[in-house]
């Protein structure tokens, strides 16, 4: 064994895990929930989240800085860009009846679509790498840790939003329907579910998080058309994970994803020399390794009320 | 208003063709007829330009007999003039070089993708091999990128010639490779024909299929699968060794996953499961790859603001939405396959009714 990190520097990248695994968890929910539910692997996922950003944005930069009106705006365009993706494309497929790759293709394809639509956009209005406009305030500093005000926008935003969807999913009529459905969809409907109308609530939801997540991103980042695509295999480690299935395990996974790229590299940098160039591939490594040696993710540790499908 | 030279760009589209069609033909013999979704067709692209890059940088040199240059860092300059006056001047060690290339590309993507298919074996679910794919694909990239003295990624490597860069007069050089480009994209075409119609690609169909079915017709199709994706793997790599030619530059930023979806448009587009659908496909997106640079460069002249590569990717996920959706098929379905035996057979009930 190498040396330890020095302190300074595994405060901040601890501080790091928990506001980026907490923006994981955002989105990597709505992937858990879009494939228990729909049963389609969603790597259109991330340009919700890039839409919310520049939705966000684009308000902030209109005047408007009360982040409520900000996150608001970020919710209602990720949760229609779901919910247009799905009604214009997935619902006229999956009535088709189509493999499972053309779905992947198809969700490929309109990914594709959002994201050159935002990049032809901000080059048109020249909105690269801007940072949504609430001004920053220190409100902690102790050594070379600085928690800003966003910090503590962040990380309790999205820790009540996961609250309140876990809720949502486990004690309301519309949860115990998104259940129903991924468990079963034909008996689903059997028993009288409206099927097509949770399947929209479900795209609203799933949407409209990972807008949230986008523009909670953009505060701490700069918003780029490409910030959601950088950002999905991470996300669909996460989501990897907690078996495709788990809540539970999503959220944990979110978290072990963010831990490994923040701080297990940072470890890995010091004592063993291993570059931070290769941090990417820490998700990547991840997903395969779960895929072939614990397919069910984390499932099995921590299993709970709240499980989709199975 | 610009000229545009018809001559050079029928001869730089042809070029693309012949090169797309290795890439779709290699998708359509997995996915299209033994139903492998190789999501990961980026990773099997670049290891034929990976291996262009250390051959050119390594290889070349020895064989015409002068030592090596370290092709990164300081030496760079040095190293890609070297290599640059051995291909304008001695084209025997050219073309050595561009066989052992071809050579080599194909071995090691070959063995890759026999590997791989091995991994299918302990997934879960089959689709978990799309993932499995495309996240390998991207984690090599990454690998490759970290290793600097591998193929130089922080800068490249550039100066990765054509073998015909000897010829003087740039026109016929340009016309020999498109020659080149399209005989061996003619070739993995006539042998994915044959094996489509043997009894080998009746089996892959069958597996395709249903699995379960070929099995207890007692197939090994673990080992039909590892084939499969050998030869499908050794055609893209072969495939990535004439991009990297046709560019002159060997990069790891291009072989992210918009390369692997590219090839899939195009087999989507032609067809999934006829070898004449991929040509088609790998044509109609090499067409609209040459258009879009010439309408990019009309616009920005025009002084237009709007990004034309933006509008191309936009463009091309339309056209998969709308294929997936109302021509699921492709331009040219797969037509129904049918042996001799078959037709024999048929011709005799037809002469009884």
């Amino acid at each position: 064994m190498g040396d330890n990190l020095p302190p300074a520097l595994l405060t901040t990248s601890l501080v790091n895990t928990i506001q980026i695994g907490s923006l994981y968890a955002l989105m990597a929910l709505g992937i858990t929930l879009t494939f228990s539910v729909m049963k389609l692997p969603n790597f259109a996922h991330a340009e919700y989240a890039t839409a919310g950003a520049y939705a966000a944005l684009i308000v902030s930069l209109s005047g408007v800085l009360n982040p409520l009106v900000i996150m608001i705006a970020a919710f209602v365009v990720g949760a229609l860009s779901a919910l247009i993706s799905h009604l214009a494309v997935f619902k006229p497929l999956e009535r088709r009846d189509v493999s499972f790759y053309t779905l992947i293709l198809a969700s490929f394809a309109v990914g594709l679509i959002i994201r050159y639509i935002l990049f032809t956009m901000a080059d048109y209005f020249n909105l690269f790498d801007l940072r949504i406009a609430i001004p920053l305030r220190v409100l902690f500093r102790e050594g070379t840790l600085i928690l800003s005000n966003l910090f503590a926008w962040v990380v309790p935003t999205s820790l009540v939003l996961v609250f309140i969807l876990t809720l949502l999913l486990n004690r309301s009529p519309l949860g115990r329907e998104m259940r129903a459905l991924a468990n079963n969809v034909n008996l689903a409907r059997v028993i009288g579910i409206p099927v097509e109308r949770v399947k929209n609530y479900t795209w609203l939801l799933v949407g409209g998080l990972a807008g949230v997540a986008g523009a909670l991103w953009g505060l701490q980042t700069a918003v780029h058309p490409l910030m959601g695509w950088g950002a999905i295999i991470s996300v669909f480690a996460a989501a990897i994970l907690g078996g495709l299935s788990s809540f539970s395990g999503t959220i944990l996974g979110a978290y072990v994803v963010a831990f490994s790229e923040n701080t297990v590299i940072l470890f890995l940098n010091v004592n063993y020399g291993v570059d931070l160039a290769y941090k990417p591939a820490i998700p990547f490594i991840i997903i395969i390794v779960v895929l072939l040696f614990r397919p069910q993710g984390l499932t099995k540790l921590i299993r709970r009320a709240g499980d989709l499908g199975r | 208003m610009i000229n545009i030279d018809i001559g050079a760009t029928a001869i730089s589209i042809l070029t693309l063709f012949g090169i797309y069609s290795l890439m779709s033909i290699s998708l359509n013999l997995e996915y299209g007829v033994a139903g492998l979704p190789n999501f990961g067709k980026a990773l099997f692209i670049s290891i034929g330009a990976y291996t262009a890059g250390i051959t050119y940088t390594r290889l070349l040199p020895l064989l015409a007999g002068v030592e090596a240059i370290h092709p990164c860092g300081p030496t760079m300059g040095g190293a890609l003039q070297l290599r640059s006056e051995i291909m304008a001047s001695n084209p025997t060690a050219g073309f050595i070089n561009f066989g052992l290339t071809l050579l080599f590309a194909a071995a090691i993507a070959g063995a890759v993708g026999f590997a791989v298919s091995y991994v299918t074996l302990r997934l879960k679910e089959e689709w978990f091999l799309a993932l499995v794919l495309l996240v390998g694909g991207e984690t090599v990239r990454i690998l490759v990128r970290g290793a600097d003295d591998f193929i130089c990624s922080h800068n490249g490597i550039s100066g990765v010639a054509q073998p015909f860069f000897f010829v003087a007069d740039p026109r016929s050089r340009a016309l020999l490779f498109m020659l080149l480009s399209l005989a061996l994209a003619l070739l993995a075409y006539l042998y994915s024909q044959r094996l489509n119609h043997s009894p080998f690609g009746r089996m892959l169909k069958g597996l395709r299929e249903n699995e379960e079915v070929t099995r207890g017709l007692g197939k090994n199709i673990s080992l039909a699968r590892a084939q499969i994706m050998a030869v499908g793997s050794l055609i893209a790599a072969i495939g990535g060794v004439l991009f990297a030619l046709n560019t002159g530059f060997v990069n790891t930023n291009d072989f992210v996953v918009n390369l692997t979806l590219d090839v899939w448009v195009m087999v989507v587009l032609g067809g999934i499961g006829n070898n004449r659908g991929a040509l088609l496909g790998a044509l109609l997106i090499a067409i609209m790859d040459r258009f879009a640079q010439i309408g990019a460069i009309v616009l920005n002249m025009g002084g237009s603001d709007i990004e034309f590569n933006y509008v191309r990717f936009i463009g091309f996920g339309l056209i998969l939405l709308w294929m997936l959706r109302y021509r699921p098929a492709g331009l040219l379905p797969e037509s129904r396959l049918t042996t001799d035996a078959h037709d024999v057979v048929r011709r005799v009930i037809g002469a009884s009714k």
